[in-house]
């Protein structure tokens, strides 16, 4: 697969093979069977992005002279032609996936799909009665024909290609395109003796095509579906790579370029023809899909509810036995610092902390960065108050988190309102840091509260996000927080930190020395150990680092969801180092990362994946986790990541990854199940500890 | 884990109580304008919460062009309203809360005035501009306790060193006394700006610089005392960048020991590169990055010519110090008071004085000054410079014993007396000079100029130690022990354990009716019972 002379993995095809994980959930028979639909579901939304922004990215750049190869050795051409070859291949996968494992077993829980031609009567009535009262006055058909300029598709949107008879005389056979818009729902629900029948959108647009174009003759229908490298620069993170390349050839025309067309294995050569003409796609861009488009949209189906059989069982995120709620966080943060690791640990104390500054009269200042929030989040609420209630309210925002710019806007206006300072980024940098400052006036001085998160300040993927959350009243980490704060608003200079460390100033740097200096210690025959857990791992100095220590024999041992460009366990090169990768129900998000540092054994906590683009055009930070239990615990976490056999996936040098089957000498291992058991047994205990000694209903301290 | 005080919980209702206060202090320097947020308890105890920093031209503007330009004073009076934001979130609003001082680029631009006023309008800031011993003086108050705490360090010559944008302070200090303090026209932006004026080619500015150095290290070497200092602590935002790179565990809470020849290595690499690439490879904001290799270098020729292979870096400033002040409300503590008594007796014995007869005259004096308190009603600030000023009062008898009181004058305000600035330095002098002969009178040079206030107190404290050295007229310290009396229209002072007490009190009337004319009393002298 890769080229087994060159140091790194191409990233391009190092991601389709992490996309390919999440599609081997969709297979996984031990999945309940509309999760595995979910993950289908997210394997084709993932490709998506990845056309729109990285094949976007390359495509634009592809007839540049002078293009440098990537670290992988590859050219623009290859890395296309290789993706191109992968993608196809991946993409029959899916649908041998849907429609031969998944929609069967679907159908006999009770879940089916029906195309035009299987509706019974009372079915078929529903039908023409639903297109007659709601499609037919929505949808509006576009003629395209030759002498008129191409309408520009809305991309990433379902359309349907309707071939006309040609007109008296002509030979040519004539084309209509009726876009399918967003207004209508694209899941039809049929009326049905027992389960759950659907039909889809364009299924009935297809069949009922004739009644757009009465008179006309319509010989043909295909649903297709294109994709553009539209939005780049607004995607800059994604593709800074190849950005100072792509400014130099920017050009409105060629932004707007198709670069995927995905149409129904069914659709006639004639048509497709006709499009590939229009959208001036080649042949290798084009996608002829067996089964329904847009497999992405089918996350909503996967959501059905009343099929709670075929989903996983629910595991509620439980409140640690660390937070004594009923006392107010600042007293539980006063007492001792809290880990939380969501999202077996409830995310409520973080929601509880700001509300609770929020009401709080001592309470002078809260400060925190928000990159992607929910709708009507509580935390953006408990900010409005505190400003509302004379509290020195700074946020800072970045817009330019990917899809959420609109929503974004229009809350960060509700909060300026209310008196918040709000701060729109830093120029030139994308503001990833999760942190939270709380500044209370205590009767023995001010205490700072920090929050410092690896996830974003939102509930809701709070609940589907393996995270981490450290809360601490300690001196010196307000003291950074201050700090780091004052430098990203610009109040200040950056400064030294004593205990973080944060990007684009240094961090990088931080952790090359840190890797170097086990390096260092194995030469001097000491015990030297990393471990991380990662999202990404691209950057080809930390890499080169890793490989130094490898080949100074230091064991380094990686959790690396998704893109990895390091090759493992080649001789001479990275033969220490293993990686694996976890796919399961919650998306693995936190970066953790372990250095053994000669018996200090020290642990840190990250927002910052080991990309380039987060190293250098991005805030973020690095904490060191200090209490002796806390980091016990984040140390045992990492560790259960590598005994899993049920969920965990090896890098092989070449680049592909390999499954780890359960060994027979010892009961199977899931780490996620593990991680979640052990929070219920810790909460269990702390219950059952508590019951020893009776104590009566107070009211709390701190009802203000 | 935590060094936070965790009583916040109420486990700590039984300590005494402690009392806190937020204070903030702003300075205006050549090349950033810092400010340090802090909680001053009751106990004098400093916790700094905040410090922040943003880059200025100031020094620039004023070394170059003699004056600030108006775009820059816009930009200090921006980054002084976001300062002033971020002490309303501490509510820290009050004057007595808020310390805003200036050093040499403001102080000597032409402009200041304007400068000043323009703050004021904007901010309502009040800018200090604060002279080259105060300077010093702030900066030994926060970096005594580093001192003190390192024995080895404590008892050793030590001199202090701080290479600045316009100047270079320098301190020996010894078993923790000031025994020297002076302000060399040596700055790291004065440096750069001479070299860029000369157009000299790149090659050669190094060895230009070295040269500009070693003349102000020759002056330093030469009015050093005798014995060779042996440490070197090294202030300053450049040194402790350089520390900062250099020592990977420095703990900003204590002295970083820094290797002369890593020191070296890092100049040189610095020096090497132009200020662009600094800004760009060291993250470094543009005006610190113009001062770093110049003052480096300054740092590590004083270093090598005191022939030292080790420096200390402290991470302390001049905001430290200020903030110390503040905490003490002001008021010089008596180890502060010491200083300055043992940096008068240094200045005097370069001048040969009579030690014993000059400390035992100001030994009465504050016996004098305690018993008037009633009478005079000035700060326990103005004990301290009666003191000096008989401490001094004799030195100009180094020149000539005709008019050896305008000799001290003279002496004393061209000396520099470490803790005290400029203007107290001034009092001291007249008040020594007018410890003999003529009374005050406005034709008198120095004096007309001080304002009403200064011209009272410098007529009380003359007054006194005229008293003062007329009771030692023996010059045998014979009277040590006086104890005062006020009865109508006179002072009677009476001296035990001495029976003949003639020559004093001829020497009283000799020393002419200044006492009499201030206090409007007659001083009696009266030989004690006992």
């Amino acid at each position: 697969m890769a080229d087994p002379s060159s140091r790194y993995l191409n990233r391009e095809l190092s991601w389709l093979e992490f996309n390919q994980g999440v599609l081997d959930e969709a297979h996984d028979p031990s999945v309940p069977v509309l999760e595995r639909l979910k993950f289908l579901a997210i394997s084709a939304s993932n490709l998506d992005e990845f056309f729109m922004v990285r094949v976007g990215g390359l495509k634009l750049v592809e007839h540049q002279e002078n293009m440098p190869a990537d670290p992988a050795g590859m050219t623009v051409r290859e890395q296309l032609d290789a993706i191109a070859t992968r993608v196809h291949s991946m993409t029959g996968d899916q649908y041998r996936c849907f429609l031969e494992e998944l929609e069967p077993q679907l159908a006999q829980a009770g879940v089916r799909r029906l195309s035009a031609s299987d509706l019974n009567d009372r079915q078929k009535q529903v039908v023409d009665q639903f297109f007659n009262d709601e499609v037919a006055s929505v949808l509006t058909p576009m003629a395209v024909d030759q002498g008129i300029e191409f309408p520009l598709l809305p991309h990433q949107m379902l359309h349907v290609a309707v071939r006309l008879s040609p007109r008296e005389g002509e030979a040519r056979s004539r084309f209509a395109i009726i876009p399918l818009g967003r207004s209508l729902g694209r899941f039809v629900t049929l009326p049905s003796d027992r389960g759950y029948c659907y039909i889809l959108l364009e299924d009935i647009v297809a069949a009922e095509a004739e009644h757009f174009f009465p008179g006309e003759g319509v010989v043909h229908c295909a649903p297709f579906r294109i994709t553009r490298n539209a939005d780049i620069t607004v995607r800059d993170d994604l593709v800074h790579d190849l950005l100072s390349e792509i400014e130099e050839v920017l050009d409105e025309r060629k932004l707007g370029n198709c670069v995927r067309l995905e149409i129904a294995a069914q659709a006639d050569a004639e048509t497709v023809a006709f499009l590939r003409q229009a959208l001036g796609v080649d042949e290798g861009e084009i996608y002829a899909l067996p089964g329904p488009l847009d497999l992405a949209g089918f996350m909503r189906l996967s959501d059905l509810q009343g099929f709670d059989n075929l989903k996983y069982e629910p595991w509620p995120p439980r409140i640690s036995p660390d937070v004594d709620l009923g006392a107010g966080m600042f007293n539980v943060i006063a007492r001792r610092d809290i880990l939380l690791l969501h999202p077996y640990d409830s995310f409520e104390p973080v929601v509880r902390l700001l509300e609770e500054a929020a009401e709080d009269p001592d309470v002078l200042a809260i400060k925190q960065t928000l990159y992607r929030t929910s709708r009507n989040s509580p935390i953006v609420a408990a900010l409005e108050r505190a400003a509302e209630r004379g509290k020195y309210v700074t946020a800072v925002i970045e817009l330019r988190a990917r899809f959420d710019e609109a929503r974004n806007i229009e809350w960060a206006r509700n909060l300026e309102r209310a008196g918040v300072q709000v701060i729109y980024g830093v120029k030139g940098l994308k503001t990833h840091a999760k942190i939270c400052i709380i500044v209370r006036r205590e009767p023995y001085g001010i205490v700072r509260y920090v929050h410092f998160g690896t996830g974003n300040y939102n509930e809701i993927t709070a609940r589907l996000y393996s995270d981490v959350s450290l809360m601490t009243a300690n001196e010196e980490f307000g003291s950074d927080a201050i700090a780091f704060f004052n430098a990203i608003t610009g109040f200040s200079q950056p400064q030294r930190f004593r205990k973080i460390d944060a990007a684009p100033l240094g961090l990088r740097e931080r952790l090359i020395e840190m890797i170097d200096a086990e390096t260092d210690r194995q030469n001097h025959g000491q015990k030297a150990r990393i471990i991380a857990k990662l999202n990404s791992l691209v950057d080809p100095e930390l890499i080169e680092a890793l490989y130094r220590a490898s080949n100074a024999g230091v064991e380094i041992k990686l959790n690396v969801r998704g893109v990895c460009c390091l090759r493992p366990g080649v001789p001479k090169l990275s033969e220490h180092i293993s990686v694996v990768s976890i796919i399961d129900r919650f998306l693995e998000h936190s970066r953790i990362l372990y250095f053994h540092h000669g018996g200090d054994r020290r642990v840190f906590i990250s927002s910052a994946d080991w990309m380039p683009r987060n190293l250098d055009r991005r805030v973020e930070l690095l904490v060191p986790v200090e209490d002796h239990a806390l980091k016990e615990r984040l140390l045992q976490t990492l560790k259960t990541y590598f005994k899993d056999d049920v969920k965990s996936r090896r890098l092989l040098p070449d680049g592909g990854y390999k499954r780890l089957t359960p060994s027979t000498k010892r009961p199977p291992l899931r780490a996620q199940e593990v991680l979640y058991r052990r929070v219920c047994d810790a909460a269990l205990m702390a219950e059952q500890s508590q019951r020893t000694v009776f104590e009566p209903h107070q009211a709390p301290e701190n009802s203000h | 884990m935590s060094t936070l005080p965790r009583e916040s919980t109420g486990v700590g209702a039984t300590e005494p109580i402690r009392v806190v206060r937020p204070a903030a202090v702003i300075d205006i320097g050549t090349s950033s304008i810092r400010m340090a947020i802090a909680e001053i308890d009751s106990a004098g105890g400093v916790r700094t919460l905040e410090t922040l920093s943003q880059a200025v031209n100031l020094g620039k503007d004023t070394f170059t062009k003699g004056s600030i330009e108006k775009a820059t004073i816009e930009k200090c009076v921006e980054i002084l309203k976001s300062y002033r934001q971020r002490l309303r979130e501490y509510q820290i609003s009050r004057d007595d809360q808020i310390r805003v001082v200036a050093t040499s680029a403001v102080r000597e631009a032409l402009n200041r005035l304007a400068f000043i006023d323009r703050v004021y309008i904007a901010t309502g800031i009040q800018v200090e501009p604060i002279d080259e011993a105060e300077v010093n003086r702030i900066t030994y108050l926060g970096v005594a306790p580093f001192l003190n705490a390192e024995r080895s360090l404590a008892e050793a010559h030590t001199v202090v060193v701080e290479v600045g944008g316009g100047s270079t302070e320098l301190l020996v200090v010894r078993n923790g006394d000031v025994i020297f303090s002076h302000t060399y026209r040596l700055g790291s932006l004065r440096l750069r700006q001479t070299l860029e004026s000369y157009g000299a080619p790149a090659g050669k500015l190094r060895s230009i610089m070295q040269n500009q150095i070693e003349r102000t290290v020759e002056e330093v070497v030469a009015q050093l005392p005798d014995e060779m200092p042996r440490a070197l602590i090294a202030l300053g935002g450049d040194m402790r960048y350089a520390a900062s790179q250099l020592l990977s565990t420095w703990n900003a809470d204590r002295l970083g020991k820094l290797r002369l020849s890593l020191l070296e290595g890092f100049t040189d690499k610095i020096l090497n590169m132009s200020v662009d690439k600094l800004v760009k490879t060291h993250h470094l904001p543009y005006p610190e990055a113009e001062t770093l290799g110049p003052a480096l270098l300054a740092y590590l020729t004083l270093a090598r010519s005191a022939k030292l292979d080790h420096v200390y870096v402290s991470n302390v400033n001049l905001r430290d110090g200020l903030l110390q002040e503040m905490a003490h409300r002001g008021q010089w503590n008596e180890a502060f008071v010491n200083q300055i008594i043992r940096s008068a007796v240094e200045l005097g014995r370069r001048f040969d004085f009579d030690e014993a007869h000059s400390m035992q005259v100001a030994h009465l004096c504050r016996q004098l000054f305690r018993a008037l308190q009633d009478d005079h009603h000035l700060e326990p600030k103005h004990e301290v410079i009666l003191y000096i000023a008989a401490v001094l009062h004799e030195i100009g008898l180094f020149i000539a014993s005709a008019s050896h009181h305008k000799h001290s004058l003279y002496i004393i305000n061209n000396s520099e007396i470490f803790g005290l600035s400029r203007k107290d330095v001034r009092l001291v002098g007249l008040v020594a000079r007018y410890h003999r002969r003529a009374s005050p009178k406005p034709t008198h040079p120095g004096y007309a100029l001080l304002d009403r206030e200064s011209r009272v107190i410098v007529s009380k404290l003359a007054a006194i130690l005229r008293v003062a050295d007329a009771l030692e007229r023996s010059h045998s310290q014979r009277i040590s022990e006086i104890r005062c009396k006020r009865e109508p229209g006179r002072l009677v002072i009476t001296v035990p354990k001495v029976d003949d007490l003639s020559l004093e009190q001829l020497a009283l009337m000799q020393k002419g009716s200044l006492f009499e004319e201030t206090f409007g009393m007659k001083v009696l002298l009266r030989k004690g019972r006992s």
